[in-house]
């Protein structure tokens, strides 16, 4: 290792500074999209929104599997713990979500569920008061383990051993909790969009884009680490090829839930469970899920097969950046569908209504906006401790194996 | 700064084998090449078969008759001889199924997905649990074969010749992709564990005292000689038949869980299924590996080769995947009352209160409430103890399938319909004739057959680790 410091790279108050400038002009145009066009601006912020929050979520996730496997991994871990540290962040931009839950769910309106059987039924859960209960259950319990996980890991790097097996329990009980808390968030946030449909697979689809998007992201940092002292004596291509493999595995978990989730209500065709799909293979929005099977899952499921495409990080780290837009891609395609495209939830409409393809230009401000102040949160997270968490039990194995054996 | 470097210190000297975190070692102290060819081989090349073997085998053996004698009647009189009825069309045949089917799942994920993981400790359980993997699809096959009535006539359904009549067979129903994806599943297995093998077949050749061993190991070893390039080769197709395996380990149980889930039935229509029933073929899995492995390291003293390391894992991989199967249950209760459907949540209503309740909590208890003892480190240093609750979960897993199954058939969408189901005593011998098949099979390849790796042993022990230049 060349510098026992571990300090972070010097530049890395120049990026801070862009992306705080790029958030303050995406916020902006956000603020002028709420003027204008309410609708249209509280949905992009959901997408947007649900993009970082899967980042942040995925590195706690990732954080925690990484404290209970041990392996190679641990060098980056600063990095999951920096993303996972924007989660009171997160909670904060949560709140035009709150705002916007009038235009966002049917459900809020009274006078809808009045009028609908199954609406009644699901008042139980879908009412806003528990709504918002729950999500403070979920940011409250997803801060303190994040919290006291990177507490405890500071408390590792200053030789305080004892905090070892304590990282391993809560990292156990924490997966359980996270999991669980995103499964309903997954309801509650986008699956209630459209009341009436359901999907048991859902959480799993919504935790394995939380576990690519992270890792993708990784790999975006990893590879801006390691042009720098001291990364750059530390992140070798067996590490980037671990990524990579490990991105692999979720690009082909994401085709795997997906396929089975489309075969499984395409075959059965219940009129509970199909209009979900077909309102997202026709009016245009069939171009958007052939954009999926092909770059979200064809294309960089052989561009990762490559070891030469993994141990390079300057070829993985595009593969990494086209990932995630795919994410953004693909969490765009799970809610808009559900809007008419003068912003509406066509669910609040009278009548039949079908959802054909467009964009806003909210889409571009509200990940700029999210993205940027985002960005900035995290690279002051990274900022604040060393880039690598010098006590980690393995790492000693992570610096040494070559990863070829 | 200082601080760092003193710390990193401190952990090249002992934590990177794990040590402070008081992590067992993959194989006891002391072992050489030697000892574990010895100890391995010793179990096959013996002339004095322990009674405690011919004993166990004589047991197995006899329940393997009964598998016979039940196929005879089965064969002479029907499927009417098993307590299928008309709401019920499916149970004990595809109940067995699946649970066999699911526990082979172990073998593969522990030889193929542990490989490429690079995942050391499945050196010394990889080899039985293949074996485990090959008869468990063994019996699991004999199910749908023999519910066929007339397994002869079973090509027309199910071979893939001309479908010029466009009934059969049938290519939409994943009940035919269950033919291609268990045989695969069946061959790609029996090609790995072979090949596997071969190393091994040569040193059993070579140490043989008997003519017989030295001409069959022989045969077995396909003239290895142990050369640089036959080492060469033979990591080459490891490799490439781990790479084929791997998908495996999804594909046939979600496939599997697709002959429920594509229809539309409640309770078996979720979109969940596969996952779910990989997850749970996992779970049984490693059950039954834990259940082998204990009795199979007491008996033949392999305790420095199967050591609490192995067992810890094992125990870890249960607690994981029972979690997810757990997760499943709530996530199915959840969406019976979310989706506001009447006969979802009628479905489940009649899991927790109907006529076969007591399974279902039986199911709950094990899968979703006993499995939490494995977080504690005092219940994954109990061997007796775990070799319990391995058995329980065989029988958890096995009423989770009674519980899919029959509960969604015996109350279907009409009500004039509805019926009871109870297994005959046919029933029950097909499955312990089953389970009789299992174990003889497994006795005769402990017997005969290296039941752990010893190549692969030998590259754990501490003189495979030696480096010419090896700090000291």
């Amino acid at each position: 290792m060349a510098d026992m410091t571990h300090t972070p790279p010097a530049d890395i108050d120049l990026y801070r500074s862009r992306a705080l400038k790029i958030g303050g002009v995406g916020l902006l145009a956000c603020a002028i999209g709420f003027v204008v066009d309410r609708d249209h601006f509280f949905r992009s912020w959901l997408i947007a929104y649900l993009l970082f929050l899967a980042i942040a979520l995925g590195s706690m996730g990732l954080m925690m599997i990484q404290h209970l496997s041990g392996g190679a991994w641990g060098v980056f871990r600063r990095i999951f713990e920096a993303s996972s540290r924007t989660l009171p962040l997160l909670a904060v931009l949560f709140l035009p979500v709150v705002l916007g839950m009038h235009s966002l769910y049917p459900w809020t309106h009274p006078d809808h569920v009045a009028e609908d059987e199954i609406l009644r039924h699901k008042a139980a859960y879908l009412n806003v008061g528990f709504f918002l209960v729950r999500a403070l259950i979920y940011f409250a319990g997803w801060i303190l383990i994040t919290w006291t996980l990177t507490k405890w890991s500071r408390q590792q790097d200053e030789g305080d051993m004892s905090v070892n097996i304590r990282l391993q329990y809560l990292s156990g009980g924490g997966l359980v909790f996270y999991t669980f808390a995103a499964t309903f968030a997954a309801i509650d946030w986008i699956m209630s969009i459209n009341p009436h449909w359901y999907s048991t697979l859902f959480g799993f689809l919504f935790v394995g884009g939380h576990g690519l998007a992270a890792l993708a992201f990784t790999i975006i940092v990893s590879t801006y680490l390691a042009q720098h002292e001291p990364m750059s004596g530390v992140l070798k291509p067996h590490h980037f090829q671990d990524l990579g493999k490990l991105s692999l595995a979720f690009v082909m978990l994401w085709a795997y839930f997906n396929f089975s989730q489309y075969l499984l209500v395409y075959a059965a065709n219940l009129v509970e469970e199909v209009p979900y799909f077909i309102a997202r293979t026709s009016h245009g929005w069939q171009y958007v899920a052939l954009l999926l099977v092909v770059f979200h899952f064809a294309v960089p499921f052989f561009l990762l097969l490559s070891r030469d495409n993994k141990r390079n990080p300057y070829r993985l780290v595009w593969i990494a950046v086209a990932l995630l837009v795919m994410r953004y891609i693909d969490l765009f395609m799970l809610v808009t569908p559900e809007f008419a495209s003068t912003g509406e939830n066509l669910h609040l409409l009278t009548g039949e209504h079908a959802s054909s393809l467009f964009v806003h230009w909210t889409d571009l401000a509200a990940p700029l906006a999210i993205g940027g102040v985002w960005s900035w949160m995290f690279l002051t997270q990274l900022a604040q401790r060393p880039v690598m968490a010098v006590s980690d039990p393995y790492l000693r194995e992570a610096l040494e194996s070559s990863g070829g054996h | 700064m200082s601080v760092v470097q003193e710390r990193e210190y401190d952990y090249v000297e002992g934590a990177a084998a794990g040590a402070v975190r008081g992590v067992p070692p993959v194989i006891a102290p002391g072992h050489t090449f030697e000892t574990v060819n010895d100890k391995i081989s010793g179990v096959i090349l013996t002339k004095r078969t322990p009674i405690g073997w011919f004993l166990g085998f004589a047991i197995a053996f006899a329940f393997l008759m009964l598998l016979n004698l039940t196929i005879g009647k089965l064969l002479m009189e029907g499927i009417g001889i098993w307590g299928n009825n008309v709401p019920v069309g499916w149970a004990f045949d595809i109940i067995n199924f699946v649970w066999w089917i699911g526990i082979g799942h172990a073998g593969t994920l522990i030889s193929a997905i542990l490989l490429l993981f690079r995942q050391q400790w499945r050196t010394s359980i990889n080899r039985f649990a293949e074996a485990m993997t090959l008869f468990a699809v063994a019996c699991a096959a004999m199910f749908p074969l023999l519910h066929t009535g007339r397994p002869w006539l079973a090509a027309y359904w199910l071979f893939p010749y001309p479908n010029t009549m466009g009934l059969w067979p049938q290519f939409r129903s994943p009940l035919i992709w269950d033919v291609f994806a268990v045989s695969t599943y069946g061959t790609v297995s029996a090609l790995f564990w072979f090949t596997g093998l071969v190393p091994d077949m040569a040193t059993l050749r070579d140490r043989a005292q008997s003519k017989a061993g030295r001409i069959i190991f022989g045969m077995l070893s396909l003239g290895w000689r142990g050369s640089a390039r036959h080492w060469q080769r033979y990591e080459m197709a490891y490799l490439l038949l781990a790479g084929i395996s791997t998908p495996l380990v999804l594909s046939v149980h979600t496939i599997v869980s697709f002959d429920f889930a594509v229809s539309v039935l409640p309770g078996w229509h979720a979109t969940i299924f596969p996952p779910y029933f990989v997850a749970g073929a996992i779970y049984s899995g490693f059950a039954m590996v834990l259940t082998l492995a204990v009795p199979l390291r007491k008996f033949y003293g392999l305790e420095d080769f199967i050591t609490m390391r192995h067992i810890h894992n094992m125990t870890k991989v249960m607690l994981v995947t029972g979690m997810i199967v757990a997760y499943g249950y709530a996530n199915e209760a959840f969406f019976a009352w979310y989706s506001a459907n009447p006969y979802e949540g009628y479905m489940m209503l009649n899991r927790m209160t109907g006529p076969y309740a007591p399974f279902y909590w039986s199911l709950i208890a094990i899968n979703a409430a006993m499995i939490q003892l494995f977080w504690f480190r005092k219940v994954r240093n109990n061997i007796p103890l775990l070799f319990v609750l391995s058995l329980l979960v065989n029988v958890g897993m096995w009423l989770e399938r009674f519980i899919i199954i029959v509960t969604s058939l015996h109350r279907d969408f009409l009500p004039s319909s509805w019926d009871m189901y109870a297994p005959t005593r046919w029933d029950f011998a097909m499955f312990a004739g089953t389970i009789g098949l299992f174990l003889s099979l497994f006795f005769l390849f402990i017997r005969f057959l290296p039941a752990l790796a010893m190549f692969e042993m030998r590259t754990i022990v501490p003189e495979a680790k030696l480096q010419p230049e090896h700090h000291g």
